[in-house]
């Protein structure tokens, strides 16, 4: 009985469908017969669906307002191009569902569900590598990706080619520089001016934004060998107690004896009222709220050798989606000098390419800058970085 | 009889999609983060998520921090807010005109903003404290300390407890009043007799909701608390979000729970009482 019903729908959607076409046909005055009509225009139908309907891939990313701001700009500049390609956004603002999004791919992926709907995901390091261990990204090649060409060689063999580091960006000292005349160069001068500055610095708290978290970390590594920075094993946390001495020393020295307000824009708006003069910063968001007045224009940065950590933002594929294609395209746009010229008029950032490529212009703007800053890839022990540090320093 | 279990079935045919609804949405989600609780880190059965809610120091100072602010905010709210339906109530004038119109301003402003509001106001280098200093004084701490909690506690739940108090008020008669005046009552006598009576199950109702409202609080202390201690809300995303022990933050949950259910408990009892007091 069920059967018969759907057969007579099949059936009448048929004729349904038949007899417009025929009345296209005659309309046209095509002298073939409805049925041939039919069959001649219902490919050119499906044709011309596919080009008026077309591939939307899910782009997942997180991070500050800015970042958030860049890819509305970009977004549209890649879709008027490439008609065929939808990109929806997928904002996930920072420190508060990054780490989900990764577990839904994997999640996703050992229920035997492709990609969980997760085309192009954006995150640091720390997830790229991850990652790796659960085989979770695609491995990009210039074939696919024309751009990738144009990407500093050692930094995609540093991630094994699962990533498009399209955008860099530093931790740097901004201060105030009608107080402070001679920034600190080196982090025992840092500590140095916190102490005779008392409630003069601050830094966010770590586990709400990377430029606290740069602060912590660069800290506990400091006397530390330098190999220690990209080394995960959780053996090396005990050589962390001389480093969290020294924050929780630190402590009643800093903004309100022992504050660190919540995330990257708690520190900058500290330092936007006047109630302190240096605070550790990204230096994209430094650049973007001097450039909109939302920062006083005694503003300045300085970055300390050896550096707080920073480094690439990564551009990750999953494995498992099946919309590949239409990614690589968006990839490569990306990494266009054009996008990238963007990038870095909306970010402040470094470019994901090599400065060669990009136009002159923007190559002089980056004499003399230096890279500036260390790629630290401590993995999971971030996660236990940020617990010790609320237990140590803030419930001193 | 026939007619009384039809009446019966047709009864629990209306109570049915509620229950169910309450049951997916509140109950299953308890029982399961119950059991996401007792998994320990070797991934047995037992109590050690519990273990360390009351050993930890950090987690310690947050439960009592949390109570602090909790029951330090009950009582100022429902002072406050008895006082305002009381006034309201029995005072007239131009004055009660405009707080009768003006006070429930803060209900209709976003949480985040207002709490972004209290921080511009309280600030280290806020308004008030520039005020103050024309006339040489300094602002105490607020903003990122428990009175910077308190305060934005203050400002979501005084109006919405206000009108819960003052419809309670609302619905006492003049008559019984003017009676008891008549008769020869004073005023402390008509209010501890007459209206301290007729209000107190809307008063059981009101700390009722801003107990819980307060305990499970995020935004305001996320943004005005101090690091540490922290309230149980703000502690809870961190070790869910940050620290990724989902079964930690199971079992602070159910632990918040639980001390909402104390409450619930009296509140639940008083209205049992009630409707067997009843003919």
């Amino acid at each position: 009985m069920f059967r018969m019903k759907k057969r007579f729908t099949v059936l009448s959607a048929l004729a349904l469908s038949f007899g417009i076409l025929a009345g296209c046909g005659t309309a046209n005055n095509n002298s073939a017969g409805s049925a041939a009509a039919g069959g001649s225009s219902s490919p050119a139908a499906s044709n011309s669906a596919s080009s008026s309907a077309p591939v939307e891939i899910q782009f997942y990313f997180t991070g500050s307002q800015n970042v958030k701001n860049l890819w509305d700009q970009l977004t549209p500049m890649f879709e008027e191009k490439n008609p065929d390609v939808k990109v929806k956004l997928v904002y996930i603002p920072s420190g508060t569902g990054a780490q989900p999004t990764y577990d839904r791919i994997l999640a996703a992926k050992q229920a035997g569900k492709g990609s969980g709907g997760i085309d192009l995901y954006e995150d640091g390091l720390p997830v790229v590598t991850q990652g790796q261990k659960d085989d979770l990204w695609d491995t990009l090649s210039t074939s696919s990706v024309p751009n990738l060409a144009k990407v500093d060689a050692k930094t995609m063999q540093d991630v094994a080619n699962l990533a498009v580091p399209y955008r860099s960006s530093a931790v740097v000292l901004a201060y105030n520089s009608e107080k402070v005349t001679t920034p600190p160069r080196t982090l025992d001068e840092v500590f140095d001016w916190i102490k005779k500055n008392p409630e003069r610095f601050a830094y966010n708290d770590p586990s709400t934004g990377g430029s606290g978290s740069s602060f912590v970390t660069t800290t506990l590594y400091k006397d530390l060998p330098e190999e220690a920075i990209h080394n995960d094993d959780p053996a090396i946390m005990k050589d962390w107690d001389k480093g969290f001495a020294t924050l929780k020393e630190l402590g009643p020295y800093l903004y309100g004896k022992g504050i660190y307000p919540k995330k990257n824009q708690g520190t900058l708006d500290l330092l936007t009222s006047g109630e302190v003069d240096m605070i550790p910063a990204w230096s994209d968001m430094v650049l973007e709220q001097l450039d909109k007045g939302q920062l006083p224009a005694t503003t300045k940065m300085q970055q300390i050798t050896p550096g707080f950590n920073g480094g690439p933002t990564y551009l990750m594929v999953p494995k498992l989606s099946d919309k590949k294609e239409a990614v690589y395209k968006f990839l490569d746009f990306v990494l266009s000098p054009e996008a990238q010229t963007v990038m870095i008029k909306t970010m402040h950032g470094f470019p994901g390419i090599e400065l060669t490529n990009m136009p002159q212009d923007i190559q002089d703007s980056f004499k003399g800058v230096s890279e500036g800053f260390r790629n630290f890839n401590v993995g999971e022990l971030s996660k236990e970085i940020n617990k010790r540090w609320q237990s140590d320093v803030a419930a001193q | 009889m026939r007619k009384e279990v039809k009446m019966g079935i047709f009864g629990l045919c209306l109570v049915i999609p509620s229950f169910l609804l309450l049951s997916v949405i509140v109950i299953i989600p308890i029982i399961l983060s119950f059991f996401e609780s007792l998994r320990d880190e070797s991934g047995g059965y037992g109590l050690s998520r519990y273990v360390y809610l009351f050993t930890d120091e950090g987690m310690r100072a947050n439960i009592v921090f949390t109570l602090q602010v909790t029951i330090i905010s009950c009582v100022i709210v429902l002072a406050v807010s008895y006082a305002l339906a009381v006034y309201m109530r029995f005072s007239t004038g131009r004055l009660v005109d405009l707080i009768r119109k003006t006070y429930m301003i803060p209900i209709f402003i976003p949480g985040v903003i207002a709490t972004y509001g209290l921080i511009n106001l309280l600030g280290n280098h806020g308004w008030l404290s520039r005020w103050l200093l024309l006339f040489g004084g300094t602002l105490p701490r607020i903003i990122f300390d428990q009175k910077g909690i308190i305060i934005a506690n203050l400002w979501f739940n005084i109006p919405f407890t206000t009108m819960l108090l003052s419809s309670a008020l609302a619905a006492i008669p003049n008559a019984v009043i003017e009676s008891a005046k008549d008769i020869g009552a004073g005023r402390l006598r008509i209010f501890f007799r007459i209206i301290m009576p007729l209000s107190y199950k809307t008063f059981l109702v009101a700390v009722t909701f801003v107990f819980m409202g307060v305990i499970g609080s995020f935004t305001a202390p996320f943004l005005v608390g101090p690091n540490a201690p922290q309230m149980l809300g703000v502690s809870m995303e961190q070790v869910f979000s940050v620290f990724q022990e989902r079964e930690q933050a199971a079992a602070i949950s159910f632990f918040t729970f639980l001390l909402c259910s104390v409450l619930g408990y009296f509140y639940i009892r008083s209205m049992v009482k009630e409707e067997t007091a009843r003919p």
